[in-house]
């Protein structure tokens, strides 16, 4: 872009950075490479933490992909791509958010080379886009069902897949306990989608081993006002009934005020306005209910007077909790305490106010429709009890897509040894180019097992050779890396599962974002908005200053 | 973040504000994570024990605190540091769910840490060393169980729990009078305790302190004691037999919560308001009179008028009693909280055998005692003492006895103190080292080692030579087959913890191993950190 002897026709406004070609696939490779190593430490058992501190003082401590990559903060167009993937397998699977990155990471390394030597881009697509499909194909043959078994059977399945995922978090040393834990939450949900009926409770102090499962709802003790305590905290077999008002003494209408001339009359707008509660409060205790909850605030006048009647009320319950709490006792949110009639009354078996940890907690047992589960976790610290909570949640998606894509495949980078060797051997049937680019692919997919050898500080070649050898002898399709001695193992035999379908969108998300970075051939920048045009133009300078907000789209429009 | 150039050697810019960003990576992370671990560690460590020194803090306002309370300690220190912050939550936790032993979970995640980081300098991995700690955790845990011994005690023979509630108190600035100060916690306790659902909710038990007076004055009162005073000085000041009547409205004429006004044009309108609110008053004294009770506690102020018609009509009365303390005062005698007058009735008045005025010294105030109440299942925890910081840190003191005793009666197994369970667990995962193989036999043998800080900073802060006091002691539990071998901190003369009558709870001990096993291989598992580098 240096000064040349023409005039220099000038297309776009000034800060504007653009660059093209060849040189930019490179570049853009390059940055989505660098992303990649960020996370490539976390993956598999052996895998280590990554400690974030952003600039308000919040610290996450995250072994999980999709949750690391979205604190990076990352701002390269190209390389947010990785992010975005990331997310995606988060939200569709839940669990395989490290491997999609670095699968996709090391697609574009193995591509580099051949862009460098001037491979066309569209060529290179063409064919990963064959060996991703046909990848595909071979784990959806290769894939175990589970489906036809019995509960009990089910059961032991699922919960070993739940502890693969579990291995490499923080709770690993636990894997067995929260396994079981997280099969019983899904169980006991069943088919329903909605996941926010799985609670998850954090409660700082105690020992991972005292969070405990609820066969319903627990909430954390609400708000309460004087004469809660008089309350009775244990009722067996019960009725709850669930509201969304104000059980107070407050002014009926906002804007309403009342006139009056005769100073006798006074008394009965008080009289009136406790009549409206009080016939409130008494409808409540006529419906035979002996908790009441209530989105809004119970104020202390009803706390009062239910105590006086022997009722449990919260007021100012979570709309979450609530939602669940109508969930599983079969009852329903009222607005209004008019025609509270049996049908909307929830029941449950054991009410109980508990001490967990530090705070009191409003437990519901034995819920008839049984469809929500509560976990309440513990731990030492917030950051740990954090990133429990996401480990469980990568537990529980797994469980659940388990649950209903009952394949599973072998893990411990034993499946994708095996698609490297069928791909490998497909290669070699292709004439041209082609067979160099899969034959790539299927070097790419080696990455998984070489980096769980690698985190584990195993000698990865070594690891790797005798994996190859092993699947290239045709009846060790099931070997993947054996974490404790460093050598290879039958990952089927030792209960290493992965939900195949997380395989799957894991690769297939990965090579749809590595083609979508090997087809960017140019990138324009606009100069940052006027208000950060100094520090915009001063970064500008040592290259290619920090953006806007997504303009890859925008990247054709520039010169053409 | 480690730079990417293209191909041009310009670099990229990949993370928001990169330059701004300080990261460590790998065994560099680690090294820096532990040794800001460490020095937390090294900050309690002189905390630990009955000859334990007290920390003065000041805080940013100027607040003196003086304290010997670990998560005390950490919490207003307000530490900067990521993983320091990570060891303030570990002793916030231990204080949560235990309530003692907060800074011996410090000091234990401080010795883990520094063995550690010596396997780390080895080449160890960091996973199996955190795996390794995770086995002799439970080694360990398993060990206490087994060491440990049931305590039987009934309601009548409280004296296993006053001992155990001692030890605690031993290490505070409170030691001098820790028998009085243990009795009391044990018994406030178990009068709030429900025994069967094994269940103790702290919030009956207030604590309320006052300067002035001894130490030795504190008392633990069957009742309630409020900061507050009769409305009208003329009022009587001790009452018998006493009816409460507890109210949450104000003697004042009610006023409707809708926005109202009375419009007055003519004298005899604002006559006959007059006689209205006078007559409100009336009505209100007459109500609390009809029903026979001989006290009105209100949560809100009444009018002058109402006042002096309540001394007038010979009705004693306090006002403005916080909602807390109402409520407590609620379920000590029985009564009921009563939102109007018209709801008044005489089953809804609370009982007390005496209600009377306290004032102390020779300053004006006064408090209320209420006692010999129907149902003591309320009590209060009455602290004297000669300044502000002392009554502060008796409250802290009481807090982590009060926690004791309700672990007691939660789970009633003890252990035995003064670093004997630590030397015995040490001796133990030890011995149970050599049965692993692999790395992770390193690890195990390293927690062993960290086990024995314990004792070795007991002896420590005793004056004691720790290397020799602590290698005799362990000698000595490994000869004689005896778990009860600890430091001798007083100097009695036996290290026999046993005849020392040293406890802790078992759940307490067994609950700083695994929380600080736990926390130490969080720090472990970070090999990457970032930051932004200002502050």
């Amino acid at each position: 872009m240096a000064a040349m002897l023409q005039p220099q026709i000038i297309l776009l406004k000034e800060g504007t950075d653009t660059s093209q070609g060849k040189a930019q696939v490179v570049s853009n490779i390059n940055a989505c490479t660098a992303v990649a190593d960020a996370v490539r430490t976390t993956l598999g058992p052996r895998g280590m933490d990554k400690l974030i501190h952003d600039d308000k003082g919040n610290t996450t401590i995250s072994n999980d992909g999709a949750t690391i990559m979205k604190l990076l903060d990352i701002i390269h167009p190209a390389a947010k791509i990785l992010v975005d993937i990331a997310k995606s397998q988060d939200s569709e699977v839940g669990d395989g958010t490290t491997t999609v990155v670095l699968l996709a990471g090391e697609f574009l390394k193995e591509a580099k080379p051949f862009i460098e030597d001037g491979v066309h881009p569209q060529n290179l697509i063409r064919s990963y886009r064959t060996a991703s499909s046909l990848a595909i194909n071979q784990i959806k043959e290769i894939a175990v069902s589970i489906e036809g078994k019995s509960l009990e059977e089910k059961k032991s399945l699922l919960a070993k897949c739940a502890a693969t995922t579990l291995s490499s978090k923080l709770i690993g040393g636990e894997k067995e306990f929260f396994a079981s834990m997280v099969v019983d939450a899904v169980l006991a949900i069943g088919n329903d989608d909605r996941l926010n009926l799985i609670g998850i409770k954090k409660v700082p102090g105690g020992n991972m081993r005292d969070s405990f499962l609820v066969n319903g709802v627990a909430f954390k003790k609400t708000f309460s006002y004087a004469g809660f305590e008089q309350q009775p905290k244990k009722f067996v077999n019960l009725k709850i009934l669930l509201l969304n008002i104000e059980l107070e003494l407050k002014s009926e209408k906002e804007n309403a005020e009342i006139r009056l001339s005769d100073p006798l009359q006074y008394q009965s707008i008080v009289d009136a306005e406790w009549n409206i509660i009080y016939d409130k409060l008494d409808k409540c205790v006529k419906s035979g209910a002996k908790i009441v909850l209530s989105r809004l605030a119970i104020g202390d006048l009803a706390t009062q007077y239910f105590a006086d009647r022997d009722i449990f009320c919260a007021g100012r319950v979570t709309e979450e909790d609530l939602q669940r709490v109508a969930a599983a006792t079969g009852g329903t949110v009222q607005t209004s305490v008019n025609n509270i009639i049996d049908e909307i009354l929830g029941s449950c078996e054991v009410f109980e106010e508990r001490q967990v940890g530090n705070e009191r907690f409003n437990i519901f047992n034995g819920c008839p429709s049984g469809q929500t589960a509560t976990i309440v976790l513990r731990g030492g610290a917030d950051q740990f009890i954090d990133e429990a909570e996401r480990s469980l949640h990568d537990a529980i998606m797994i469980v659940r897509r388990a649950l209903k894509n009952s394949t599973i495949v072998p893990g411990g980078g034993a499946i994708d040894m095996e698609l490297s060797r069928y791909l490998r051997q497909h290669a070699r049937t292709i004439a041209g180019k082609s067979q160099l680019f899969i034959n790539s692919y299927a070097k790419a997919l080696e990455v998984i097992p070489r980096q769980l050898c690698d985190n584990a500080g195993f000698d990865s070649t070594d690891v790797l050779n005798k994996l190859r050898q092993k699947h290239a002898s045709g009846e060790g399709a099931n070997y993947g890396v054996d974490i404790n001695t460093g050598g290879i193992a039958d990952s089927f035999a030792n209960f290493v599962w992965e939900p195949a379908v997380v395989k799957i969108n894991a690769i297939n998300a990965a090579t749809e974002a590595s083609c979508l970075i090997l087809s960017v051939d140019e990138t324009v920048k606009n100069p940052k908005s006027e208000s950060a045009q100094g520090e915009a133009a001063a970064s500008a300078m040592m290259g290619r200053g920090r953006g806007g907000p997504a303009f890859r789209g925008r990247g054709g429009r520039g010169m053409r | 973040m480690a730079l990417a150039f293209d191909e041009y050697g310009r670099p990229f810019i990949i993370i928001k504000e990169q330059e701004q960003k300080a990261r460590l990576r790998g065994l560099e992370a680690q090294k820096a994570n532990i040794s800001a671990g460490k020095a937390v560690a090294r900050i309690l460590r002189t905390s630990l024990g009955p000859k334990g020194m007290d920390k003065m803090l000041q805080s940013p306002d100027g607040d003196v605190i003086v304290t010997n309370d670990g998560a005390t300690i950490l919490e207003q220190m307000d530490v900067d540091n990521q993983i320091a912050k990570l060891m303030v939550e570990l002793s916030r936790s231990q204080d949560y769910e235990i309530g003692d032993g907060t800074t011996g979970v410090v000091v234990l995640a401080g010795a883990l840490l520094e063995q550690a980081e010596k396997l780390l300098e080895r080449g160890i991995h960091p996973i199996r060393i955190a795996e390794g700690y995770e086995m002799a955790s439970r080694l360990a845990v398993n060990h206490l169980e087994h060491i440990s011994q049931k305590f039987e005690f009934s309601v009548t023979n409280i004296e296993p729990l006053v001992q155990t509630c001692m030890t605690t108190l031993s290490s505070k600035i409170v030691n001098r009078c820790k028998c009085v100060l243990a009795e009391i916690a044990v018994k406030a306790v178990l009068a709030v305790a429900d025994l069967e659902r094994k269940d103790v909710n702290l919030e009956l038990i207030k604590v309320e302190g006052k300067v002035g007076g001894k130490l030795e004055d504190t008392e633990l009162i069957y009742g309630i004691v409020v900061d507050k005073d009769m409305s009208h000085p003329q009022m009587p000041k001790r009452i018998e037999e006493a009816k409460i009547a507890i109210l949450t409205c104000p003697f004042e004429p009610p006023k409707p919560k809708t926005k109202h006004k009375i419009d007055i044009d003519t004298v005899e309108k604002f006559q006959t308001l007059r006689q209205q609110e006078q007559k409100y008053f009336d009505d209100m004294v007459q109500k609390c009179k009809d029903v026979g009770a001989t006290l009105v506690i209100c949560q809100w102020g009444f009018d002058d008028e109402a006042n002096h018609l309540l001394m007038h009509r010979n009705l004693p009365a306090v006002r403005w009693v916080g909602g807390v303390e109402l409520e407590l005062i609620a379920i000590a005698t029985g009564g009921r909280i009563v939102p109007r007058f018209q709801d008044l009735t005489s089953e809804k008045l609370g009982k007390a055998g005496l209600v009377r005025e306290k004032s102390f010294g020779t300053t004006k105030d006064r408090m209320l005692y209420i006692e010999h109440c129907a149902n003591s299942r309320a009590v209060t925890i009455f602290i004297r003492g000669g300044n502000k910081m002392m009554i502060d840190e008796t409250k802290r003191s009481l807090h982590d006895a009060l926690c004791v005793a309700r672990n007691l009666i939660r789970n009633n197994s003890i252990v035995y103190g003064g670093g004997s369970a630590e030397l015995s667990c040490s001796i133990a995962v030890e011995a149970a080292a050599d049965k692993y193989p692999g790395v992770e036999q390193y690890a195990i043998r390293s927690f062993a080692e960290a086990l024995d800080f314990i004792p070795m900073a007991l002896a420590e802060n005793c004056g004691l030579p720790p290397i020799d006091t602590v290698t005799a002691v362990k000698s000595q539990q490994i000869k004689e087959n005896n778990p009860y071998g600890g430091i001798d901190c007083n100097d009695v003369g036996t290290n026999n913890m046993k005849e020392q009558n040293v406890f802790e709870t078992l759940i307490g001990k067994q609950q700083q191993i695994l929380l600080a096993t736990q926390v130490v291989k969080m720090i472990l598992k970070i090999d990457d950190v970032i930051t932004p580098s200002v502050y």
